[in-house]
């Protein structure tokens, strides 16, 4: 377990797979757009000073920005 | 024989709005960003012998609504008895996301409602790097699939000869966890003609506007005496599709490299690098505010000349007196103060065009949110405030796709302040006259002074957005999310429709206003309601006993002037704005430009008009408008009228008072609040005179 760090700790180019969330506070809108436990995502850019961040759904070939505040709810393994 | 009605259903970006042009032949705007389209438009189609109605509906990723935009959708396809219900819905998909288009038709199916399957964009098949197996793919669809490219019109003509096509029963259902089947039973005795997903969708969704009150309630009494948080079973059901959908389509659609995707990467390292991306934006913003004042130039000049014409040969045309006064200085002069504005207008909008359809405009959103959160604003909010630039009535509509309803509602709040298109004829004439023309360390003070204009308009917008914040209440946490789309060159035939609809939009739009305007005027302006209009001589000699015959000729013009039914009205208001620095005829021009900004200059031509003859063989006795402005004295301070005092006291009263009845109307339909739409109105303008007042009482 010691593994799964939150998404906003991710680094530029690393890849990851989606665990778990660590509340329900996070939207539906999320789970919509391809955040679900099992997707392997990779993180793409940063905007800097606690800006976005913009993660690869490599599954769906998509890039979904978020910010670090929904990003630190998102449980993470990295691969 | 009714009509039939096709809807196009599918994510925000898939080319909806593209195919829907190609059917309907109707140009509606397209543009690579997410979220173009913020509310259904119908079009009509003649085919197969018959006419189809089709809607185009705003992009979604499923049924559940999480902003306004997406309401609209679930509104006409949960609910037969709207008019826009459809008989087919398109379901429109393209090829790397195809999963989540299904997880849509699915939705669809499971209501009820028939369907067939659409991938556009299949020119980006190759480079995307996929393999679809179509015959796999309609036989786990249960429908027919149709490739098209909305760009070049292939596989349109396919797809429009199967619009009758009469499709079998759909089987299949989503697994719906165990753990809500007591509630969804429940659920379903408040709706016994209803299917069970619809059913499940009234269950999960907190407030269905189209539902009576009586069963919204029920519903409410469900979900709590079942403990049910309705974005967890909007969550569980999402999950539950992807799974299924994601192992499904493996057989179905094979992947490689997304070339697409990595050409997108390497261009996005460079447009939202932390520090470059910032430049680049910024030198972007800087080019567009030259190109609009240096390339227009040339433009301008000559639409210049060509009225100068059509005012001298109309004037030489019409009998001399007060109608001809009308058509020239009212009618053509105000219309020709817009017209010249229109080059600058069309390169706007052609800028902001580019941006959305090469997909740039995402990237904007992506690195604004950081610096616009602080303001309770969105990265969202970017995209009106920069189109307010242009003109506040579409950016108003654009902030439909912001899910949070405080967000949504600042950001229409302060749009208005963004320096629009209509402000831009003031600004020049005003700053014309009392800035002067000189340089100041190599840059030209009238275009600092405007440039600085531009700044006070984002610094209004930021500003009361920081105020308001701290007013409005939230109900619901901010959040973002949104899809950067692959970069695309710009279809060209896209931008050009672009930017002649909204600048054909815009010219018709106000001349129309000014020529009501105009004509009002002068009806005013040349009747009065008493003999010190119809018969002034007597009064003019009583009160200025001294007054020789040609003296007392000489006023008669100015004394008709003021005694008019636009004297009257004038000299009405003038109480209130003379602490501001401006007379009864600057009145006129203000009271005016509530209707709409851009009337200011003709209603200046025709209220300092009045009463002169137009005589066009006397080259001397012709004075342009500008002229005109520069000589008028302010009879209360005896000083000139448009001073430097002054002149700034109008500028920043123009810049923040909500003067445009059509953007008040924006307003109020899109926050369907009267209370909002007036603040706004009441705030603005309110600022408005406090800052006009308190520049004129310092400078003067
Ligand atoms: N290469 C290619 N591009 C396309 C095709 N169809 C549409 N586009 C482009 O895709 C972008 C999005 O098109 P729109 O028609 O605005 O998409 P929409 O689905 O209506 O988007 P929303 O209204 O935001 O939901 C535009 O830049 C179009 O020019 C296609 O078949 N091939
Ligand atoms: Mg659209």
């Amino acid at each position: 377990m010691q593994n799964n760090i939150t998404l906003d700790k991710l680094k530029k180019g690393e890849r990851a797979i989606i665990h778990s969330f660590r509340s329900n506070e996070l939207p539906a809108k999320f789970y919509e757009l391809g955040f679900t436990p099992g997707t392997t995502i990779q993180l793409k850019h940063i905007a800097p000073l606690q800006g976005p961040i913009c993660v690869n759904i490599i599954q769906q070939d998509s890039l979904i920005a978020i910010r670090k505040k929904e990003a630190n709810l998102i449980l993470i393994t990295k691969i | 024989m009714k009509r039939k009605t096709i809807a196009l259903l599918g994510n925000p970006n898939v080319g909806k709005t593209s195919l829907f042009n190609r059917l309907t032949k109707l140009n509606q705007k397209v543009g690579n960003y997410p979220g173009v389209t913020v509310d259904k438009r119908i079009g009509t189609l003649k085919a197969n012998a018959k006419e189809y109605r089709i809607i185009d509906l705003p992009g979604t990723y499923t049924l559940f609504p999480n902003s306004l935009d997406e309401e609209v959708v679930f509104n006409i396809l949960s609910n037969q008895a709207n008019d826009d219900f459809p008989d087919l819905t398109v379901v429109v998909t393209e090829p790397s996301s195809i999963n989540r288009g299904v997880v849509l038709y699915q939705q669809i199916r499971e209501l009820g409602l028939p369907a067939i399957f659409v991938i556009n964009m299949v020119d980006e098949i190759e480079q995307k790097g996929l393999h679809i197996d179509y015959t796999a793919l309609e036989n786990y669809l249960q429908t027919k699939v149709f490739k098209t490219n909305a760009r070049s019109g292939d596989g349109i003509d396919q797809l429009i000869q199967n619009f009758d096509i009469e499709l079998k029963p759909y089987f299949g259902a989503v697994d719906l966890p165990q753990k809500y089947r007591n509630a969804l039973e429940d659920a379903k005795q408040l709706f016994p003609l209803a299917t069970e997903y619809l059913t499940w969708q009234y269950l999960a969704q907190d407030n269905i506007s189209s539902l009576p009150l009586e069963k919204r309630s029920a519903l409410q009494t469900i979900r709590e005496s079942h403990r049910l948080d309705t974005q967890e079973l909007q969550k569980d059901e999402s999950i539950s599709r992807h799974d299924t959908i994601a192992s499904d389509l493996m057989s179905i659609v094979a992947k490689k490299e997304n070339k697409r995707l990595s050409t997108t990467g390497k261009i996005d390292n460079l447009l939202i690098h932390p520090v470059l991306g910032y430049i680049i934006f910024f030198g972007l913003l800087f080019i567009i505010f030259q190109a609009i004042y240096s390339w227009a130039g040339p433009l301008m000049d000559s639409i210049d000349t060509l009225f100068a014409f059509l005012a001298d040969s109309t004037a030489a045309a019409l009998p001399e007196g007060p109608l001809s006064a009308l058509v020239v200085n009212g009618v053509i002069a105000g219309i020709g103060g817009i017209v010249i504005f229109l080059p600058q207008i069309a390169i706007l909008f052609l800028f902001i065009s580019i941006m959305e359809e090469t997909g740039y405009m995402s990237r904007v959103v992506f690195l604004m949110d950081r610096w616009l959160k602080p303001f309770g604003l969105n990265g969202k909010s970017v995209i009106p405030l920069m189109s307010g630039a242009a003109c506040a009535i579409p950016a108003v509509m654009s902030a439909r796709n912001i899910e949070n309803p405080k967000e949504r509602l600042l950001t229409i709040l302060v749009t208005p302040f963004m320096t629009c298109s209509a402000r831009l004829p003031i600004y020049i004439v005003i700053i014309g006259l009392v800035i002067p023309d000189d340089t100041f360390w190599g840059f030209n003070l009238q275009g600092i002074t405007l440039f600085g204009m531009y700044i006070l308009g984002i610094l209004g917008a930021l500003l009361s957005a920081l105020v308001l914040n701290k007013i409005i209440k939230s109900i619901r946490k901010s959040f973002l999310i949104f899809e950067l789309p692959t970069y695309k060159a710009p279809d060209w035939k896209n931008v050009l429709n672009t930017v002649w609809e909204k600048s054909s939009g815009f010219l018709i739009g106000a001349g129309k206003i000014i020529l009501a305007i105009s004509i009002i005027l002068w009806v005013l302006g040349n009747f009065g309601p008493n003999d010190r209009f119809s018969n002034p001589q007597p009064y003019i000699a009583e009160a200025n006993p001294e007054f020789s015959q040609d003296e007392i000729d000489n006023e008669i013009t100015a004394y008709k002037t003021e005694y008019s039914y636009l004297g009257y009205l004038g000299r009405g208001i003038e109480p209130m704005i003379r602490p501001l620095g401006y007379d009864w005829k600057v009145g006129i021009g203000l009271l005016a430009s509530f209707a709409a900004r851009e009337v200011f200059v003709g209603t200046m031509a025709v209220v300092y008009s009045l009463g002169e003859e137009v005589d066009i063989e006397d080259e001397g006795q012709r004075q342009t408008l500008f002229e005109r402005m520069k000589g008028e004295v302010n009879r209360n301070t005896g000083k000139p009228t448009y001073n430097f005092a002054t002149g700034i006291s109008l500028l920043l009263f123009y810049a923040f008072a909500m003067q445009c009845m059509a953007t008040i109307g924006v307003v109020k339909r899109e926050t369907g609040s009267w209370k909002w739409t007036l603040i706004q109105t009441g705030f603005m303008t309110g600022l408005a005179y406090l800052v006009a007042l308190v520049a004129y009482q310092l400078l003067k």
